[in-house]
């Protein structure tokens, strides 16, 4: 189109403002949109150092950090796939299944740890990204699909193991789960990479604008060419591929092939991401949100240790807060506070 | 196939009883006068046709009929008692019967099922239970009453559009009304299934039934109305006989005789020709065949379920032709999916802008590159500085009404999101436009805002298709115009070689038949 066009602006408002330059976006989403949650985390922290004298040790905080790591990686692409409306239960599975196959390959046939770890990552980014294609091509709930193969990959990595764990002892392997660079736990240090990562994918791809447009109205994002089918597959890849590198960490953590790994993983993941402010309604979420959810949990679950609480009563403590962040969320938006609402929208940038 | 006579039987119903009466209604909304001093009476037994334009107040008054609107002032008396219409289910229970265009059929549940949804327990005449055996007796003898064939336990995703539309009638005459009004009840019927739906009118109104029934396709009203009413700007212009009137006079009477006089210069038939289809057919849209030239505006007429918006979705790949062929830019083949349909230089804005053209909860400016990634680049990843600089000239361009380029779309009007929908395909840089009732639900200075907006690209060199169901606006926009009728071309007009009531004439009668 030329620019001289024969239009008359009339009534249009002079010139269209945009907020303040990308720079201080961090430091503004932090308030604006995850206000609440930095409160509760301060307030759990807060009460955490005062009550529970182990909680503020240097040895405690990296444990935390090492072991949301393992959630966190997940929650990563969890986070987009929720964004765009969709769901991938078969995370947990995954875990077991990228433990189980590493163990065979490198243990019992004996592959070089690196070439058995790429073949790994590759075949768990491949089933994810099957996945993905099922529920692209032949439309059928990611649900559905993702709970089928979190059936099959169970019982796959049952029969690689015949459930009995394979030992590896590796120091050099062992270092991955267990290890710390410059102090900090190496999964924590993949998480914080791969974080930067997904943060660039989300906000400055048309990969990442993507998922939020078919979150945001799948048929508009369609009609308006965009890719519908091929984001929806490559997001189960990613998950897929990101159970993987959890899966192999936890496996180097353990030192152990384990086909009993990952129980129960898909919802602590899901629960972080929801707790971090996504909707799954698709359309809404974010890194920062993800990152700051699992934290909670990680924090809330470490405190609970510390103060003695029956380990299953965990379960009880997560399950209310997801209700409850959801139930914060859902008021927000129907109280239609404009700056809340308007925040929440300013992300999807 | 009912035995249907060209005419319904003369009766004379001035004398009898009416079913219904309507007496100095008026209803305003904000900004505009939907009804003003209607008065408007049907006998028992009688078929009504209700005509008017777009915006005559036909669905005002059927609304208020049926208890889904409250006039502001006027008096309903049925067998001559006042009564008050607060609610659809009053209006129900009174016995008015509405039948919309638009279907309430829950595919997975059985025909009878669906005749009594969600009554199931009260028909089958137990408290807390369903028989299906009764339930099924009880639609088996609804619809012999009707004179219909149609197993009661099919399921009704099954059954064919028609039956699905009898059902729905089905379903409203087990409220046993006494007035049953009837919305463009033919207008997602395939021809051969219309007839059908017709004899069925015919014999409801030979057992008493009141039918008013909203349509304009001049081949279906004269068989089964007895007589015509007309609206117009919100009031009541006449009611006769349908043997007393022709379409030509019932044009003249819908549209008041009012010409637009808009003349415009047509692009030189020596310009390249953007889009050509050839005799593409399907169950919708039978041996349509036309050219688009560059820079030219060509408005597609016809009424309701005539094919205008297959023809443009057919165009932009969302359905393929049974047969015949689409050439795009001298290109073969119809795009195969919206992606390579913008690829191709062809656009589209959809009629249901929130359902299909928005990502409402996205920013204006989200939503204005949301075609055009590629523009917003750079390195090979998104570039704010790049999308504010799109995002600001469409703005600017469009006369979009928005404070803050990030504010979600939803906030903005009709016409301002509409806006943000053609700036949308703009933006991916189109040389054709396909346009579904780009105005609908848009205020007038957006109305006359897009219409400059078509007038400038036109005059850049893109060429426009654009389907109405007013047909004035198009006589504003339009170099040409395709009438459509039953998924043909009826006519092709030069603007100014065609009148208003001409082109309206043409789409009721649809005289390709």
């Amino acid at each position: 189109m030329s620019d001289g066009d024969a239009i008359a602006s009339t009534g249009g408002l002079a010139k269209p403002r945009f907020p303040g330059p990308r720079r201080g976006r961090l430091a503004t989403d932090l308030l604006s949109e995850h206000g609440g949650l930095l409160a509760a985390l301060a307030a759990l922290v807060a009460g955490s150092v005062i009550f529970a004298p182990h909680f503020a040790s240097i040895a405690n905080l990296l444990d935390i950090l090492r072991q949301m790591a393992f959630t966190g990686i997940i929650g990563l692409g969890m986070t987009l796939v929720i964004i765009a409306g969709e769901i991938d239960i078969s995370v947990g599975s995954a875990v077991a299944f990228t433990s189980a196959l590493f163990g065979v390959v490198a243990v019992n046939l004996g592959w070089p740890f690196p070439i058995a770890t790429g073949a790994v990552l590759a075949v768990a980014t491949l089933i994810g990204l099957s996945a993905g294609a099922v529920r692209a091509f032949f439309g059928v709930p990611s649900f559905i699909v993702t709970l089928a193969l979190f059936s099959a990959l169970k019982g796959g990595a049952l029969l690689l193991t015949d459930a009995i764990p394979i030992p590896i002892l590796d120091d050099n392997f062992n270092w991955w789960g267990t290890g710390a660079f410059l102090g900090v736990p190496v999964p924590a240090l993949i998480l914080f990479i791969l974080f930067a990562v997904f943060s660039v994918i989300a906000n400055r791809t048309s990969f990442g604008r993507s998922v939020y447009t078919i979150g945001g109205n799948a048929e508009a994002a369609y009609l308006s060419g965009v890719p519908v089918a091929a984001v929806r597959t490559i997001l189960f890849g990613l998950t897929g591929f990101l159970a993987g590198v959890s899966g192999l960490l936890q496996t180097s953590r353990l030192a152990a092939g384990n086909a009993g790994m990952g129980v129960g993983l898909e919802f602590a993941v899901i629960t972080a991401v929801i707790v971090g402010g996504a909707s799954l309604f698709g359309g809404k979420g974010s890194m920062l949100g993800t990152m700051l959810g699992g934290l909670f949990i990680a924090v809330l679950n470490n405190a609970m240790v510390l103060f003695g609480v029956n380990s299953y009563a965990q379960y009880v403590a997560n399950g209310l807060v997801v209700l409850l962040a959801v139930l914060i969320s859902t008021l927000r938006s129907q109280g239609g506070s404009a700056p809340g609402v308007l925040s929440s929208l300013k992300r999807r940038r | 196939m009912p035995n249907i006579s060209p005419l319904a039987e003369a009766r004379d119903f001035g004398q009898e009883a009416s079913a219904l009466t309507v007496r100095d209604c008026a209803k305003t909304y904000p900004g505009a006068l939907a009804l003003a001093g209607m008065d408007f009476s049907i006998a028992a037994g009688e078929v009504r046709a209700l005509l008017g334009k777009n915006g005559a107040g036909k669905s005002t008054l059927v609304k208020i009929i049926a208890g889904v609107v409250r006039p502001d002032v006027g008096e309903i008396r049925m067998r001559g008692e006042i009564v008050h219409l607060t609610s659809p289910q009053i209006a129900r229970d009174l016995g008015i019967g509405l039948v919309n265009q638009e279907l309430a059929i829950v595919p997975e549940l059985s025909v009878a099922e669906n005749i009594y949804l969600g009554r199931w327990s009260q028909a089958s005449g137990r408290r807390a239970f369903v028989t299906r055996s009764v339930l099924e007796q009880k639609a088996a003898a609804q619809l012999a009453e009707l004179g219909v064939d149609l197993d009661p336990q099919a399921k009704a995703g099954r059954i064919s559009i028609a039956h699905q539309q009898i059902v729905e009638i089905a379903r409203a005459l087990s409220f046993e009304p006494r007035v049953l009004i009837l919305d463009e009840p033919t207008s997602s019927l395939p021809a051969a299934e219309v007839d059908h739906l017709l004899g069925m009118v015919k014999r409801l109104a030979a057992r008493g039934v009141a039918i008013i029934y909203v349509s304009h396709r001049m081949d279906e009203i004269p068989k089964i109305a007895h007589s015509v009413t007309i609206l117009r700007d919100g009031r009541h212009i006449c009611t006769r006989p349908i043997s007393e009137l022709n379409t030509g006079e019932i044009v003249r009477l819908m549209t008041g005789g009012e010409t637009p006089n808009f003349v415009h210069d047509s692009p030189s038939s020596s310009r390249e020709v953007t889009l050509r289809v050839e005799n593409i057919s399907d169950e919708k849209l039978s041996n349509v065949s036309f050219e688009l030239r560059q820079g030219e505006i060509v408005g597609l007429a016809g009424l309701l379920g005539s094919g205008r918006t297959r023809l443009l979705r057919t165009i932009y790949g969302l359905s393929r032709p049974a047969a015949g062929k689409i050439l795009i830019m001298g290109h073969d083949g119809a795009p195969r999916s919206p992606a390579a349909a913008i690829a191709a230089g062809v656009g589209f804005a959809p009629e249901d802008r929130k359902r299909e053209g928005l990502a409402l909860n996205m920013s204006v400016s989200n939503n204005l590159v949301m075609s055009c990634p590629g523009k917003i680049r750079w390195a090979g990843f998104l570039s704010t500085r790049r999308e504010e600089a799109v995002a600001s000239k469409s703005i600017g361009r469009l006369s979009i009404k928005v404070a803050d380029a990030n504010r979600p779309v939803r906030a903005l009007s009709g016409g301002n999101q509409q806006k943000v929908v053609l700036g949308k395909c703009l933006n991916a840089g189109v040389k054709i436009l396909l346009l579904d009732e780009p105005t609908r639900g848009v205020d007038i200075e957006a109305k006359n805002q897009i219409y400059d907006l078509l007038h400038a690209l036109a005059a850049e060199g893109v060429s426009v298709l654009v389907a109405s169901s007013e047909v004035e606006e198009l006589f504003v926009m339009c170099h040409r115009l395709l009438i459509m009728a039953q998924g043909r071309i009826v006519a092709t007009k030069g603007i100014n070689d065609t009148t208003l009531e001409e082109a309206m004439q043409l789409a009721m009668e649809g005289t390709s038949q």
